[in-house]
């Protein structure tokens, strides 16, 4: 809703801009040699071509800045009598008959095209995920492609469904953004640089030329890092993912900072991946998951559940080859989770009884999703004994050795 | 007595006074309908949607890095510093962007319209080339030939002080010392003098006839006292750019011309000269043909020609578009983001992860309008001094 605002206000500066510069032109030459006279004429005829278009242009900016203000009005209205009746957001989107998801398209493994131009990657498997749970079908999806700065924005204004792009939970973001329903990744900011450079640790840093994406964590945390431990940096910051590789690429800069991940699936794109090392420090929390837009709160649970249930599946050993076989099984967990037998609470969700059943059959469980994007089969991050392994997956049954995925056990 | 509404017995809606301020009126209460009905929906869903709003954070420590600045500037400077350090590169860009494009744009727009085949031709394939292809294309074209530069620790280097390489051009530069300040009021009144001495001798020399080099009397005296002020005081220090120690061999000291900075002003001026060199064809072409003959009849060759005589009747038509240019090309500089340059968009867009977005935007958009506005008033003032006086 936000950037719809933000649209009408730049169309009436633009009226007054246009009615600005028809001011000034009145000031333009008043010239009576007739010969010069018909220069100045054609000039300002070609001018006031010129403003006639602007003018026009920014009226047309206007009335659909207008309409789009109208409808996200009336969409907003809907939202409110929905909500007061069937619950908001589920009620929009199964009308609608989509999901719209804010991701991304430009990280191997969490969002990217495939050969045939298809989405995937783990935060888009996420969104075919919820597309499953809520309307049966995980090719119902929207996917907006939008820059790390403008994710809060797009989720502050609630003109998508969820938001998975990559987004590291910290409190001001869940207090100005939209709600994290789940942590669905754990990462840690770390430093890539060249090999021949001879640097292993990051707090031999001084002096480099740091290159960052502009409207992140990473950015901040870079800031950080250096002024706690009085390194001289100097940071080249740039929008676009791309550009951030080329400059690396090219030693416009020495090191390439972001989330430990992207480095190694970034990497993986480089000429010679063995010619870069990711350097061993993690200077910072990053935990990924999806976000819902703030004041729904039906929606933030049906989201969580989702994350829950895939986690889950994964726990009980559900998976896409063996759904049907587990629902009529005997595993009473199992079951509860597939909706054969007892609720995980659909009801209250306003959710299918089997709705697990569909989204497991579309995408897996988490760890078939993991593998699939950023585990062997996509960038190849090691999942066994690390952060992202399942907090059950101990060596003993008593054992805190597990990993951090955990999430709300479903009852 | 006619009331005012009914002159000779008009009706008052076929009245001309009536009508134009019936129009008046109903333009500025739709406008003002407009603008207040954007500014009352933006308040209700900032409320509603408890979305942060105000100012009260400009002074807070911002704790974000910006790559190139004018002035110092630290991670920890406040918000508002740190806005104007992004200010000043915007400014940076654009003023130099606008010099240099107005030079080339010349440049161009008069090789546009010589006789030389070769050159005519190769200005028209230049302005279709570059005002054809959109910008964004053109920074990045520009950005990425930076890049194929050897970095840093493998770039060229010229009697041993100046570094070219794709993070910049690095050059020796002067850096004040104690002496500065008494030597900068020396030169201002070597200024102030030399102008005084111009205006005098130039008057005797109009009055009397006699030979008075008003121009060499004025040059000396601002280069007579600015030297002597060089020896007495030693205000300056040349410091010439030094490796630093350490594995990545950046350059420090001096002056940096950043790489993405170069894409920038490279792509800017490229794409602007091309439309100012369309303008500076018009304004010429606008000046009639007996006007050149004139003033070959009077003995000025072409380039007297131009300067004295068609130039001051042109530009009355070329300054009105050139504003424009000069706009365009300042608010185009916010797409260096994309390259990496630290302007007013980019370093706000940092900004807006910890900062109320709507407060930050709308201080960019203000900033921009004054920018605008700054040249349009030039403009203006300028185009009042040149327009004719009168009928000739």
């Amino acid at each position: 809703m936000k950037t719809k605002m933000l649209i009408a206000m730049l169309a009436t500066v633009s009226v007054f801009a246009v009615a600005f510069s028809a001011c000034t032109s009145d000031e333009g030459p008043t010239d009576a040699d007739l010969q010069n006279a018909q220069a100045t004429a054609s000039a300002a005829q070609s001018a006031l071509n010129d403003a006639n278009a602007r003018a026009s242009e920014a009226e047309a900016r206007a009335d659909e800045a207008m309409k789009m203000a109208d409808d996200a009005k009336m969409m907003a209205d809907d939202a409110m009598m929905a909500m007061e009746e069937t619950g908001g957001r589920l009620a929009q989107v199964q009308d609608r008959g989509h999901v719209i998801c804010a991701s991304r398209n430009d990280v191997p493994g969490y969002g990217s095209l495939d050969d045939a131009g298809r989405n995937v990657g783990f935060d888009i498997d996420l969104c075919r995920a919820l597309a499953a749970a809520v309307i049966g079908d995980p090719e119902a999806i929207e996917i907006q492609f939008i820059t790390a700065a403008e994710r809060g924005p797009t989720i502050q204004s609630g003109e998508v469904d969820m938001l998975v792009r990559t987004v590291t939970w910290t409190t001001s973001r869940d207090a100005q953004w939209g709600n994290y329903a789940q942590t669905m990744f754990y990462d840690g900011q770390g430093f890539m640089v060249p090999a021949d450079l001879g640097v292993t640790s990051a707090y031999e840093l001084g002096g480099a030329a740091v290159c960052v994406t502009s409207g992140t964590t990473t950015e901040l945390n870079m800031a950080d890092f250096f002024r706690q431990n009085n390194l001289e940096y100097n940071p080249n910051v740039f929008e676009d993912t791309d550009v951030v590789l080329d400059a690396y690429e090219s030693g416009q800069c020495d090191v390439f900072t972001n989330d430990r991940s992207q480095l190694a699936a970034l990497r993986t794109a480089l000429p010679n991946p063995d010619d870069h090392v990711i350097l061993p420090e993690t200077i910072s929390e990053e935990p990924l998951g999806p976000v819902v837009p703030h004041g729904d709160d039906q929606w933030f649970d049906i989201v969580k559940t989702v994350m829950s249930g895939l986690i889950y599946a994964e726990a009980y050993g559900i998976n896409s080859g063996n759904v049907g076989s587990v629902a009529s099984g005997d595993n009473v967990k199992a079951k509860r989770l597939l909706g054969t037998e007892g609720t995980i609470g659909q009801e209250a969700l306003g959710l299918s009884e089997t709705f697990m059943q569909d989204v497991i059959n579309a995408v897996g469980n988490y760890g078939e999703i993991y593998d699939r994007n950023l585990g062997p089969d996509g960038i190849d991050l090691p999942r066994e004994n690390g952060r992202n392994a399942l907090w059950s997956n101990a060596p003993c049954t008593d054992c805190p050795k597990g990993g951090q995925i955990y999430a709300a056990p479903l009852r | 007595m006619q009331s005012i509404l009914n002159p000779g017995g008009i009706p008052f809606w076929r009245n001309v006074v009536f009508i134009q301020w019936a129009i008046q009126i109903v333009s500025a209460v739709v406008v003002i309908a407009i603008v207040s009905g954007f500014i009352v929906n933006v308040a209700t869903e900032i409320h509603d949607r408890a979305i942060p709003f105000g100012f009260s954070f400009l002074d807070e420590s911002a704790q974000i890095p910006i790559g190139e600045s004018l002035i110092d500037h630290e991670s920890s400077d406040s918000y508002l510093f740190g806005f104007a350090v992004a200010a000043l590169n915007t400014v940076k860009a654009s003023v130099f962007g606008v010099i240099l494009a107005t030079l080339l744009g010349i440049v161009i727009g008069v090789s546009r319209l010589s006789r030389n085949w070769i050159l005519s031709r190769l200005a028209l394939v230049y302005i279709e080339t570059f005002r054809n292809i959109p910008l964004l294309i053109q920074l990045l074209f520009w950005f990425l030939i930076v890049l194929e530069l050897p970095n840093v620790r493998e770039g060229y280097i010229y009697f041993d002080a100046v570094y070219l390489n794709n993070s910049g051009l690095y050059l020796p530069w002067v850096s004040p010392m104690g002496g500065f300040w008494p030597w900068a009021i020396l030169s201002f009144v070597g200024i102030v003098g030399a102008v005084y001495a111009f205006k005098y001798l130039a008057k005797r020399e109009i009055e009397t006839g006699q030979p008075s080099y008003p121009i060499i009397a004025g040059f000396a005296i601002f280069f007579v006292l600015t030297i002597v002020g060089l020896i007495i005081f030693s205000p300056l220090e040349i410091v010439i750019p030094e490796r630093q120690e350490g594995p990545f061999g950046r350059l420090q000291g001096g002056a940096r011309l950043t790489g993405s900075f170069f894409a920038l002003l490279l792509g800017l001026v490229v794409y602007t000269s091309a439309f100012i060199a369309e303008i500076v064809r018009a304004g010429i072409q606008s000046v009639s043909r007996g006007q050149t003959e004139a003033a070959r009849s009077l003995g000025l060759n072409t380039n007297a020609g131009l300067r004295y005589v068609i130039f001051p009747q042109a530009m009355r038509v070329i300054i009105p578009p050139l504003i424009s240019q000069y706009l365009n090309l300042t608010k185009n500089s916010s797409l260096a983001a994309a390259i990496g340059y630290p302007d007013l968009v980019s370093v706000t867009s940092t900004m807006v992860q910890i900062a109320p977005a709507i407060s930050l935007i709308g201080m960019v958009m203000v900033t921009y309008l004054a920018m605008s506005l700054f040249y349009s008033a030039v403009g203006n003032i300028y185009n009042r001094l040149t327009k004719y006086a009168g009928v000739g």
